[in-house]
């Protein structure tokens, strides 16, 4: 145990020197944030108050929907670029003769990534509060809930693109499919309802669009873990299959790597 | 018992044309990298591995370190089958790769070196000392506080030994340690893989340099085209120059400084 958390001290301090030391990296972030804050803002007054999906403000519904489908996206991104990165400068390779297991060295990677994403989500959600005026009325507990079970499923999808990345060096594939599909089915800018029914089946497939939903209804409408009980159950069963499913393939990707001599491959 | 024994191994790498390569010349097919290899490194034994570029020396210092598998036969370190028992062989290996910039380049030499210690698990209150020590062996004193992203070739590749023996392994790989170094660094690495062998580490280095070879070497491997041509033992006092004769014997390469004589 002291072990592993030495080794997650290593990954995180490794991961915030190179942050700080890319100097320009946290003002042209915290501009985005701002800019883009900015554009929902002004969106949502043009559409008027009369747009209330799912009977909440529609720039609530913006801020909460577009920073879960961010964190998903960036969190998943941050985890592929650090593999791409580490095949193009040969630390790949040499990460996998270290004494620290594979899966282990993932997991560890992971969560160093998404505590950078998780950051720039409050920042996000922050900033809309205090500058935006976005009424929220958050549960506390709910939104942990919400997060936690979500966190494992994007770490699942970070594994799949790391994986393959790996397998195929097309791990930029699957955030193709994470920016544009999931974007339009998640329910990020508008409510799934307004699909297609045969869509609006397949939203209802997709792990997000359940985070999308259960963050919204404990954020904004601050309602509790009870009441939330089925989102939150569905979003653990996600979690549930989809982690040791991305872990499994992730194995067998960094073991047939080995086997072919491609792990540098990019 | 043999530190390393490698057992009648065997490695092909498979190359198969990209998607859409009717725009392209690339072909499929397959190198044998290494065939039927068999030999066994004992404690305290430096092992130099010569031979042409392509002869399979990487690939050989590669499957010991777990960073590839062999396709059959069967490598085992420490008693601990690389295949099988992959974690137990990388904790007693060390490998200080060719390649160069391996490292994250917005971090200093201290803090590369801190990070991939703290992934191998040397415990933390001895992490510093020896990390010092090991910057003072490579002739990084200087240097380590500077970001990698700022070094010559040469300081990567010392930090790249320094890496490989910071975890203090048994059994230490070096794919031509000395290539991009100057002539004062290398004597020292030199006096410093002999103290190591002393101190009863197992060292497999690959190499072109014969001089290199005659100055550290217990025994010495030949590859050739994926095949051992030769295992033999390096007397003390065998100069660079009759290693040199005898590769060319070996290998039936034309050497290209006898003809210029």
């Amino acid at each position: 145990m002291t072990s592993t958390l030495d080794k997650l001290h290593a990954i995180l301090r490794r991961d915030l020197l190179t942050a700080i030391r890319h100097r320009s990296g946290f003002v042209v972030a915290l501009v985005g944030v701002f800019t883009e804050l900015a554009a929902f803002y002004f969106l949502s007054r043009a559409i008027g108050p009369g747009f209330r999906p799912g009977g909440v403000e529609y720039f609530p519904f913006l801020l909460v929907g577009t920073g879960i489908y961010t964190f998903f996206v960036m969190s998943a991104q941050s985890f592929l670029s650090a593999v791409q990165e580490a095949q193009q400068t040969g630390t790949l390779e040499v990460l996998m003769t270290t004494s620290t297991a594979p899966a282990e060295l993932v997991i560890l990677s992971s969560i160093s990534a998404f505590a950078g994403n998780l950051v720039n989500l409050l920042v996000y959600l922050f900033a809309g509060v205090a500058v935006f005026r976005a009424s929220i009325h958050a549960n506390f507990f709910s939104c942990a809930a919400v997060l936690v079970l979500s966190l494992a499923i994007a770490l699942a999808l970070g594994i799949a693109a790391a994986t393959l990345q790996v397998a195929f060096q097309k791990g930029s594939a699957v955030l193709w499919l994470l920016g544009s599909g999931l974007w339009f089915l998640s329910g990020t800018m508008f409510p799934i309802q307004s699909l297609p029914r045969p869509l609006e089946l397949l939203a209802r497939a997709v792990p997000l669009t359940y985070a999308v939903d259960g963050m919204r209804r404990a954020l904004i409408e601050g309602q509790s873990m009870i009441a939330m009980t089925g989102t939150l159950a569905v979003l653990a069963g996600f979690g549930v299959v989809l982690l040791p499913l991305a872990l499994a393939g992730l194995s067998l990707s960094l073991r047939r790597a080995r086997q072919n001599g491609t792990l540098s491959f990019y | 018992m043999d530190r390393i024994v490698f057992e009648s191994v065997l490695k092909i790498f498979r190359h198969r044309p990209a998607l859409f390569n009717w725009l392209g010349r690339e072909r499929g097919g397959e190198t044998i990298a290494l065939k039927d290899v068999s030999f066994s490194a004992a404690r305290a034994e430096v092992l130099v591995f010569l031979g042409p570029n392509g002869s399979g020396k990487t690939t050989a210092l590669k499957l010991i370190s777990t960073m590839l598998l062999p396709d059959a036969g069967s490598v085992r370190v420490g008693g601990f089958d690389a295949r099988r028992n992959a974690g137990e062989v990388r904790r007693q290996v060390g490998i200080a790769v060719a390649a160069e910039r391996s490292f994250f380049p917005r971090l200093s030499a201290r803090e590369n070196l801190d990070f991939f210690a703290a992934l191998d698990e040397v415990p933390r209150c001895e992490r510093a000392q020896r990390i010092n020590e090991v910057l003072q062996d490579t002739g990084l004193e200087e240097q380590a506080d500077t970001l990698v992203m700022k070094f010559s070739s040469g300081m990567y590749q010392r930090l790249g030994i320094a890496r490989a023996l910071v975890k203090r392994p048994s059994v230490l790989l070096l794919d031509e340690p000395t290539r991009s170094l100057d002539a004062a660094t290398t004597a020292h690495f030199w006096a410093t893989i002999r103290a190591l062998a002393r101190q009863e580490t197992t060292v497999l280095l690959a190499t072109h340099n014969f001089a290199e070879a005659a100055a550290v070497a217990d025994r010495l491997l030949l590859l050739h085209r994926g095949e051992l041509l030769a295992d033999r033992p390096v007397s003390g006092g065998e100069s660079a120059e009759v290693l040199r004769s005898y590769y060319f014997r070996m290998t039936g390469e034309v050497d290209e400084a006898v003809l210029k004589r």
